[in-house]
């Protein structure tokens, strides 16, 4: 409470919210900075690294995100509690997993549960990560033309041009028969 | 295979909306006469979704590494690394300037809320003191006078003696009570339910919130087992059971009832109000429900209607973030299962009593 009336830089709770609810950047960097410390100080503790503390915080910061877009995040619960209970929660299956000993966990905030977020997000990323592997398997041109097309919503005007397509319908068929492929390597994989 | 890409193309578009109201229908008509159009269509919007939220955290997790590329992960880690006599010395360092400035901002905060603070407490204590009175015709001896401010009887045979009650909120000896308990208090002793006492020390207050922490500081104190109760995170819902144990006399008095609003006296949102009997002499005492989570802390009691009040139990922990977490040893948790839960209220007092403390305050 003190800390965070000190740092003037530290959005309060509501301010966080509202801001991801309307997508303000602004508001998720300074969501990012705010609480980055505290997690990279519990995993230094805790038999981790720097690059394990930014793959545990980014994927606390996606399961808050997307609960908050999801609207059931109660403003009852405190950010700053539940970003770092999460983060806990990750890093310590992810200890287990590496068979390393977790041993005596350092603590430095309090904790509540909060498995079922964790286990729920682990099993939408499973889908993040199908859909990756696809898209990896896919080869070129077909999976830039993919990602242009759905992920950086180019125009299929914009995909004719920089692939040197001579008109739109070729460019359009061509990407039709390799979304046709991604499809049977993405649903075989089900 | 041309087919088949028209159609795909065709099922993209009409999932995009991109198809006009009469394309639409045609499709649509389609759609229902052929078996295998349909489990296409289905099939693709599934895709599509997936698709759709694959390029949403792609984007997020974009994002968010750029964000991270602004920060000095370095130099952040050089400082938060495990070094423990650099460590030891780094918080305590911090922790003296967060006490100087917590205690200026509490400060300022008073001094903020003063006015409707004091009109606030001016009335409530004063309806106590009323309450004092009363008792003091009927029963001398019981009295504990919570009011210490606006005290009216602190000229009495045993001088300065004022009565709370506390709990323990970690095992090694850390009791938690209300600051207007031990407010001005010359020196400060809790008994426990066997009747011996300890010294304690005020180890942490907040103003703002009517709550101190105390530490036993007695040589004769053993630690005690597991605490029972846990606290609880979620705010209690209007209707809930609860009790308290306390000491408006020498023994512990069990006080049961129901949280009859979210918000206590007159609407203070930090406070529950409470239909459960208590006395002066039951500040600072819990309030469990009947799974033997800590809800709050009993801290008044408005004379005119009889509602009582209690401080709501994320201030409680708000509190014990204040006291380095390595000293509190075993601590009040909020996520282990209470001990008490499913037992009966007997055995639940029996667990609770020896958690639960009188607390002896004497003035000069």
């Amino acid at each position: 409470m003190v800390n965070k009336r000190l740092n003037s830089s530290v959005p309060t709770d509501r301010e966080v919210v509202l801001g991801i609810l309307n997508n303000s950047e602004d508001m998720l960097n300074k969501l990012y900075k705010a609480y980055f410390a505290m997690v990279l100080q519990f995993i230094l503790n805790n038999n981790g690294n720097e690059d394990d503390a930014k793959d545990v915080y980014q994927e606390a910061i996606i399961i808050l995100y997307n609960k908050i877009k999801a609207g059931d995040f109660e403003l009852s619960s405190k950010l700053k509690t539940y970003i770092y209970s999460v983060s806990r929660r990750i890093w310590l299956k992810k200890l287990t997993q590496q068979a390393k000993k977790a041993g005596n966990i350092m603590d430095y905030e309090d904790v509540f549960a909060v498995e079922h977020d964790v286990e729920e997000h682990e099993e939408k990323d499973m889908q993040f990560v199908k859909m990756q592997d696809a898209l990896d398997n896919l080869g070129e041109p077909c999976k830039t033309i993919i990602q242009d097309f759905y992920i950086h919503n180019l125009s299929m005007q914009d995909i004719c041009e920089k692939f040197g397509y001579t008109n739109t319908d070729n460019a359009k068929t061509q990407k039709y028969k390799c979304l046709q492929r991604l499809k049977k390597i993405f649903f075989s994989h089900n | 295979m041309r087919n088949d890409l028209e159609l795909d193309a065709i099922i993209e578009d009409y999932l995009l909306g991109k198809l006009n109201a009469q394309e639409t229908e045609a499709f649509e008509q389609l759609r229902r006469h052929d078996a295998i159009v349909d489990h296409k269509v289905v099939s693709h919007k599934v895709f599509l979704e997936s698709m759709t939220q694959h390029a949403s955290q792609l984007r997020l997790k974009e994002q968010l590494n750029h964000i991270h590329a602004e920060i000095n992960v370095e130099e952040l880690a050089s400082a938060l690394k495990p070094h423990p006599s650099r460590i030891v010395k780094m918080w305590y360092r911090y922790r003296a300037a967060v006490a100087v400035a917590a205690s200026f901002l509490l400060l300022s905060s008073i001094s903020i809320y003063s006015i409707q603070h004091s009109s606030q407490q001016g009335e409530r204590f004063v309806q106590l003191g009323k309450k004092v009175a009363n008792i003091e015709k009927s029963q001398s001896n019981l009295i504990r006078n919570i009011n210490s401010t606006k005290n009216t009887t602190a000229k009495k045979d045993n001088p300065g003696n004022f009565g709370g009650t506390g709990f323990a909120i970690s095992s090694n000896g850390y009791i938690l009570t209300n600051l207007h308990v031990i407010n001005k208090a010359d020196s400060i002793y809790i008994q426990n339910s066997k009747g011996e006492s300890f010294k304690v020390k005020t180890v942490y207050s907040d103003p703002q919130y009517d709550i101190a922490i105390l530490k036993i500081n007695d040589a004769n104190f053993t630690a005690l087992a597991t605490l029972p109760y846990s606290i609880k995170k979620t705010t209690s819902s209007i209707g809930e059971n609860v009790y308290t144990l306390g000491y408006p006399k020498d023994d512990a008095v069990l006080g049961e009832g129901y949280v009859s609003s979210k918000n206590g006296f007159i609407g203070d949102t930090t406070q529950y109000q409470l239909s459960i009997p208590v006395n002066p002499g039951n500040s600072g005492g819990p309030l469990l429900d009947n799974n033997g989570n800590l809800v709050g802390v009993i801290s008044g009691k408005d004379q005119a209607d009889g509602a009582a009040f209690a401080i709501k139990s994320k201030y409680i922990l708000e509190a014990m973030q204040a006291i380095p977490q390595d000293s509190l040893g075993k601590r009040l948790s909020s996520t282990k299962k209470s001990v008490l839960s499913g037992m009966k209220r007997t055995k639940q007092i029996e667990k609770l009593q020896d958690y639960v403390f009188m607390v002896k305050v004497y003035h000069d």
